[in-house]
């Protein structure tokens, strides 16, 4: 900034000289001045870091705007491969290992309430999800970060009896978001997460109520409105580590395909986990990409314009 | 910034003889008529020059500072169709072609020819406005349109029914003399 205002000073004063030297100027004084008075702000905020409030499992630093209301399918079929898939199933086609459907609602441009339903052990849950961080253009804020809260309720008690004391039914899911959109192309994220369930989910002996989870996701975009996507997630747990005995469980990893259409965003992927809501496939990834339990899945995201602001203004 | 631009304000009566117009909060709206939708979006933060010896007139806004109704709409804007990262601003360099006397009341329309850059494309085009000046209050407007092929700014077919091919485009500054 100081030096901007050194060099329009310097310039000012060429000019001024040069003023009275050559009485009238050709290169026009309209033009500096123009471009004095036109200096963009530099911090301005880095829009669009990603085009939807999802990728494949995560949730990505967007948050719905004020007003507007997001309509979220998401399907995963059954296993493509292995002994669950093949012709017989249309490659997995007949089956659905989850569905989910969800509405995110913008209550403020940077805080979104958001609900939603999982045919995976028929989960509600409930968050709230808040962007505090802006990446700006000038890099004086690198990055953007997002937390999400959420709690998960299962109401039946579907694969255990032991949903006795009623909290057991709760599960807790945290989640802060780090994103940086690198070029107009590419964004990346890393999510470091925390998941609490009342009652270990698998319910199998030994298995940890809490664990860590970090996270990490990128889109590339190939043509201007669509791109890879990629999404990977580690839990960090003793009981899900390779050298469980009895279960296997595996990393979620998911690839998939986005296209964005004005106000629709759909997202084809392909995934080993069988659940979409967090709370369910950072616990319960048993399927793997090596034995063919991989499936197809999408997400449709629509926005709906709810309060139009004020017509008039514009 | 205010400094510099007092210091530049101050520094520009010696050079320009009380012939320079600037404005820093011109008006400039967009409108889209299309058959499914009508957009609209408005800056308040555009800047222009008249210099009233040479005729020379400028405008310049930032492709950043258009609100729209919809928040999708202006992410759209900046994102997929203007491409506001790589091209921040529209700018006309131009000239008026007969020059109005802006020391007396009433109202003058005049012709501007010069280059109109919009999403980093410059067309050479001739716009019509008008001066109207009121009790030494001068003030600029102009409405013109913008068409979007013209400045390689793609829609596609998909969107085709929401936004219209041609942009019709209008800029009201009042000036402060200099």
């Amino acid at each position: 900034m100081k030096s901007t205002i050194a060099l329009c000073l310097l310039a000012g004063a060429v000019c001024t000289v040069r003023a009275q030297t050559t009485p009238p100027a050709k290169t026009s004084s309209a033009d500096s001045l123009l471009n004095a008075m036109s200096t963009t702000a530099d911090n301005e905020p880095v829009i669009a870091t990603f085009k939807a409030s999802r990728l494949i499992f995560s949730q990505t630093t967007e948050t719905v705007k004020k007003g507007n209301l997001n309509f979220v399918v998401i399907h995963r079929f059954g296993d493509i491969g292995g002994s669950a898939g093949g012709g017989k199933t249309l490659w997995g086609l007949d089956n659905s290992s989850d569905i989910f459907i969800g509405f995110e609602y913008g209550i403020s441009d940077k805080l979104d309430l958001q609900f939603g339903r999982s045919k995976f052990e028929q989960l509600l849950e409930l968050g709230l999800k808040y962007h505090f961080l802006q990446q700006t253009a000038d890099d004086a804020m690198p990055f953007s970060a997002t937390i999400i809260g959420k709690t998960g309720l299962k109401p039946y008690s579907v694969t255990t009896n032991v949903f006795k004391p009623y909290t057991n039914r709760l599960n807790y899911f945290t989640q802060l978001v780090i994103a940086r959109k690198f070029s107009t192309n590419f964004s990346m994220q890393i999510t470091p997460s925390y998941l609490r369930n009342n009652l270990p989910f698998p319910y199998l002996p030994d298995n940890e109520k809490n664990f860590f989870v970090l996270g990490g996701a990128f889109r590339l975009k190939v043509t201007k409105r669509s791109g890879i996507v990629v999404d990977y997630h580690h839990p960090f747990s003793s009981f899900r580590s390779s050298n469980n005995t009895t279960t296997n469980f595996y990393d979620p990893i998911g690839v998939g395909w986005e296209i964005e259409t004005g106000g629709h965003v759909f997202t084809l992927n392909l995934s080993n986990s069988q659940a979409i809501s967090e709370i369910n496939y950072l616990a319960d990834t048993e399927s793997s990409w090596g034995k063919g339990q991989f499936r197809l899945g999408f997400t449709i995201s629509r926005m709906f314009e709810l309060s139009g602001r004020s017509k008039n203004k514009y | 910034m205010k400094h510099l631009l007092i210091l530049l304000a101050w520094m520009l009566p010696h050079q320009a003889d009380g012939t320079l117009f600037a404005c820093k909060n011109a008006k400039v709206s967009l409108y889209s008529k299309a058959p499914l939708e009508d957009i609209r979006a408005t800056s308040a933060t555009a800047a222009s020059v008249y210099k009233a010896t040479t005729g020379e007139v400028a405008f310049n806004v930032p492709i950043r500072s258009f609100k729209f109704q919809k928040s999708l709409m202006q992410e759209h804007f900046n994102e997929n169709y203007m491409e506001s990262d790589k091209f921040p601003n529209a700018t006309f360099k131009g000239k008026v072609q007969s020059l109005p006397d802006l020391t007396k009341d009433g109202t003058y329309a005049v012709k501007a020819t010069g280059d109109l850059t919009v999403h980093g494309v410059t067309q050479n085009r001739t716009i019509d406005g008008a001066f109207t000046v009121k009790g030494g209050a001068v003030s600029f407007n102009s409405e013109f349109t913008v068409k979007c092929v013209d400045h390689k700014i793609d829609i596609p077919k998909l969107v085709f029914q929401k936004i219209a091919e041609s942009i019709s485009v209008s800029v009201t500054a009042t000036y402060i003399k200099n």
